[in-house]
């Protein structure tokens, strides 16, 4: 029985274990993006969508809110806001803000127009159709 | 992980080289929990799984497993072979241990095929999930363990190995056994047990 | 250990100035101090980061601090952003300090790392700048998002001309270091530090990949968060520790060396593949919940291993070197990385735990003792053991580094309570709004849990008096000066 423990063994290992699960990394990576057209309801990813998370994006609502449970943790999950609170009630909220209520955390007004408002529900609606495995447990988010 | 400290310390007493059998029992834990996260999944869905067990081939996963075992037992050979000094012997096992290797490898590729043909993939239904995930997963395994016994291989064929120095087949042979320990456990519990 | 440590420095005081050999320390390689300007940079940049977590963690408690200056969202975005690019900063002096020292031979060329780090800062002040002066939105229109719309996702506010920039910079960057390495004594820890830092330049591209596709734009957006924290930064973070614990403890560095790549080896077997604990519930296929919990279950392993190997070295050193508040921060790294990114990774790793705690405080609280315990850590640690070296000494005196630790136990006691804070925020979190037949809403949730956000603001006040006291122990000057 010999017994060592090398440098060069311990470097072929990481290099060796590195691209091994790499690769394996990516061919998992293969396979969910050619399962996603079952589950990222794809089928409803209109222009409109697609305009709805451009005004998404550059209104920062990440950096507030959570969208599938990521983003900033201050305010409530919208991945699922279409179904709590219905198209109507989204648009008008978003036209009211700010509240100005005392000491209550504040949304800024983004100064939308009607079609830019029907535009990030029509995201909102897209979004909440994704298969999410069920997440978040309940309408609360 | 508490070996870590003693290898500091005193030389460490494993065949072959420690950094491997780090890597060894970081794979045996992947391995293990997989295996109990799908005996509970089994459990939850019996009867998902053995339909699922019932359309798998028992035959190619027996011929396969004697292979791996075969294997093993060559690649001990072999080790055995240098440490005597015999290193053409040892030579001519670490290419039995390639060949083996690479009849499971054909055998396990043929029987992936026919499951890729019959359209199932990893969304299949849970059991083909964990089918596929735990086969293939132990597949590139063989595959990195043909990688490495062929490493060795070609080392000694530069003459690289005897008596006194055959670390290199030591620590392969120490990884092709982890890869046919795993296959056993996961030969019983997704060919066998019912 | 600290109390011990203290004591230690106290004593060693006693021996005179008069003839001290550790006056006028030169560094190894003139160019070395280019890292200077870059780590200062990383401390004030730090200083902001803190004031903004400050006001945000007010605005927790009173909604409309600030309103509408600085709304809740622009304040998030420049204390996370200051973050990343203090870290950077720190990443960047590490690699200007390191790589010449570990290739034995003067910087390619120390002129343009110094344009690097003026063209970076400038770029950085000028990025959070428009984020305070002017609405996002205005942001994005001024910076041309719509050419390549890339802002507006998560740590990836910057605008699309910042990123370009970025690249740049890192480019620049990378070959100078690589063009240092190439020409010089390759070491293991050079190796690693350089895959480190290429790999973070690579899988930064990935944030130019901004489909319409939400899920195929968060599963690719993690390519990039994922695989830097989880993956090449850990590269960095191992070669920076090892590099000071073979300067610290005169260990021989063959065996350094081979632990760095064994552990090292461990983080990307379980943590690349565990990227798949982000993918539970992001519309990607259900069996990323097997694949990514079984992996992640391994990712505390690596950190534990950090742990034991960094007490093993200190323990069996063979020299006294002494810069005691460095081998402090380095061993605070190991212990701190393993508590936050370890033990508090796992805690919420699980997918069925995960069902529960995504996206609450339990993932805030991960973040900040992950993010303080690896990388404020280490870059610290590399800062305290580089700084006196490019001051010309190979220590600061006795009385600055007793400042200096008791800076290191203020944040980090403080960031202890802050993670304490929000997990119990995030239990109560949990319980509230998804647990139970009648759950509450997430405001009224919020509202109930206020006490814990408090304590959490006290604490980051305590945070910010250590960070205040650490910038202090840079000019405490000290008659005696510290020694072996």
């Amino acid at each position: 029985m010999s017994a060592s423990f090398t440098k060069s063994t311990a470097r072929n290992i990481f290099y060796g274990g590195a691209v091994f699960f790499f690769l394996l990394f990516v061919a998992l990576t293969l396979d969910t993006v050619q399962a996603l057209p079952k589950r990222d309801n794809r089928a409803n990813l209109t222009e409109q969508v697609a305009r709805g998370k451009k005004l998404w994006e550059v209104n920062n609502c990440i950096g507030c809110h959570t969208l599938l449970g990521e983003g900033a943790y201050f305010a409530p999950e919208l991945g699922n806001v279409y179904q709590r609170r219905g198209p109507e009630f989204i648009k008008a909220w978003i036209k009211a803000q700010p509240t100005g209520a005392p000491g209550r955390r504040q949304m800024p007004n983004f100064h939308l127009n009607d079609a830019e408002l029907d535009d990030l529900v029509a995201f909102l609606k897209y979004s909440s159709e994704i298969n999410t495995n069920n997440w978040p447990p309940n309408i609360e988010g | 992980m508490n070996t870590a400290a003693p290898g500091l310390v005193a030389p460490p007493r494993v065949p072959g080289d420690l950094a491997m059998w780090f890597f060894i029992l970081a794979e045996l834990a992947v391995f293990g929990i997989f295996f109990a996260v799908y005996g509970v999944a089994r459990q939850r869905d019996a009867a998902l799984f053995a339909a699922g067990q019932a359309q798998l081939l028992l035959w190619p996963a027996l011929i396969n497993t004697l292979l791996l075992i075969a294997g093993s037992a060559t690649v001990a050979a072999a080790v055995r072979a240098f440490a005597a000094n015999l290193v053409a012997a040892g030579r001519r096992y670490l290419l039995a241990t390639l060949l083996l290797g690479g009849g499971f490898v054909l055998l396990k590729g043929w029987e992936f095929a026919g499951k890729f043909a019959a359209g199932i993939t990893l969304s299949s239904s849970d059991f083909w999930m964990f089918y596929l995930s735990l086969t293939f997963f132990h597949f590139l395994h063989v595959i990195l363990g043909l990688v490495i016994v062929a490493a060795v291989y070609l080392n000694a064929r530069r003459g690289a190995y005897d008596a006194a120095n055959h670390d290199g087949v030591e620590t392969a042979a120490a990884y092709w056994h982890m890869v046919d320990l795993v296959w056993v456990v996961l030969f019983a519990l997704v060919y066998v047990a019912h | 250990m600290t109390s011990s440590a203290m004591a230690t420095a106290r004593s060693a005081s006693v021996s005179a100035a008069a003839n001290d050999p550790l006056t006028n320390v030169q560094l190894k390689y003139r160019s070395q101090a280019v890292a200077k300007p870059y780590f200062v940079a990383a401390i004030g940049l730090f200083v902001g980061q803190i004031v903004f977590g400050l006001i945000m963690g007010l605005q927790y408690v009173i909604g409309d601090f600030l309103f509408p200056a600085i709304p809740f969202n622009v304040a998030r975005m420049v204390h996370t952003n200051l973050l990343i690019v203090w870290l950077l900063f720190g990443f960047m002096g590490a690699g200007y300090f390191l790589i010449p020292e570990e290739s034995e031979r003067e910087l390619h060329s120390p002129k343009l790392a110094l344009i690097t780090f003026w063209v970076f800062l400038v770029a950085g002040a000028l990025t959070i700048v428009g984020y305070l002066a002017v609405p996002y939105a205005t942001l994005a229109k001024i910076t041309g998002n719509d050419l390549l719309p890339t802002m507006g996702r998560e740590f990836l506010e910057q605008p699309t001309i910042t990123k370009i920039g970025i690249v740049l910079v890192a480019l620049s960057f990378l070959f100078n270091l690589s063009m240092t390495v190439l020409k010089g004594r390759k070491t293991s820890i050079s190796m690693v530090m350089m895959l480190g830092l290429w790999g973070l330049a690579i899988f930064f591209l990935f944030s130019f990949y901004n489909p319409d596709n939400l899920v195929l734009d968060k599963y690719f957006w993690w390519w990039v968060v994922h695989l830097w924290v989880e993956g090449v930064w850990e590269l960095i973070m191992g070669a920076m520790l090892a590099f000071v614990l073979v300067k610290v403890t005169g260990i021989d560095r063959e065996i350094i060396e081979k632990w760095l790549y064994v552990i090292i080896a461990m983080t990307l077997i379980s943590g690349i593949i565990g990227t798949g604990h982000h993918y539970f519930w992001i519309g990607a296929p259900a069996y990323w919940q097997v694949w990514g919990s079984v992996f992640s279950a391994l990712e505390p392993i690596p950190f534990f291993m950090m742990t034991l190997f960094a007490f093993n070295v200190v323990n069996k050193r063979r020299r006294e070197h002494p810069n005691k508040a460095a081998v402090l921060w380095a061993l605070g790294t190991g212990v701190m990385a393993f508590l936050g990114a370890g033990v508090w990774g796992f805690l919420h790793t699980l997918a069925p735990v995960n069902y529960l705690t995504h996206g609450t405080q339990i993932t805030a609280s991960h973040g900040h003792m992950a993010f303080y315990g690896a990388y404020a850590m280490v870059v610290m640690t590399m800062i305290s053991y580089a700084m006196p070296l490019m001051r010309g000494r190979e220590a600061n005196s006795n009385a600055a580094q007793v400042v200096e630790m008791w800076s290191f136990w203020l944040m980090t006691v403080a960031m202890v309570f802050i993670t304490l804070f929000l997990t119990a925020a995030g239990i109560l979190q949990v319980w509230m709004q998804r647990m139970g037949d009648t759950p509450l809403s997430f405001m009224a949730t919020q509202d109930k849990i206020a006490f814990f956000y408090w304590l959490r603001e006290l604490s980051g006040v305590v945070f910010f008096i250590g960070l205040l006291l650490y910038i202090v122990s840079f000019f405490v000057r000290g008659n005696e000066r510290a020694s072996a």
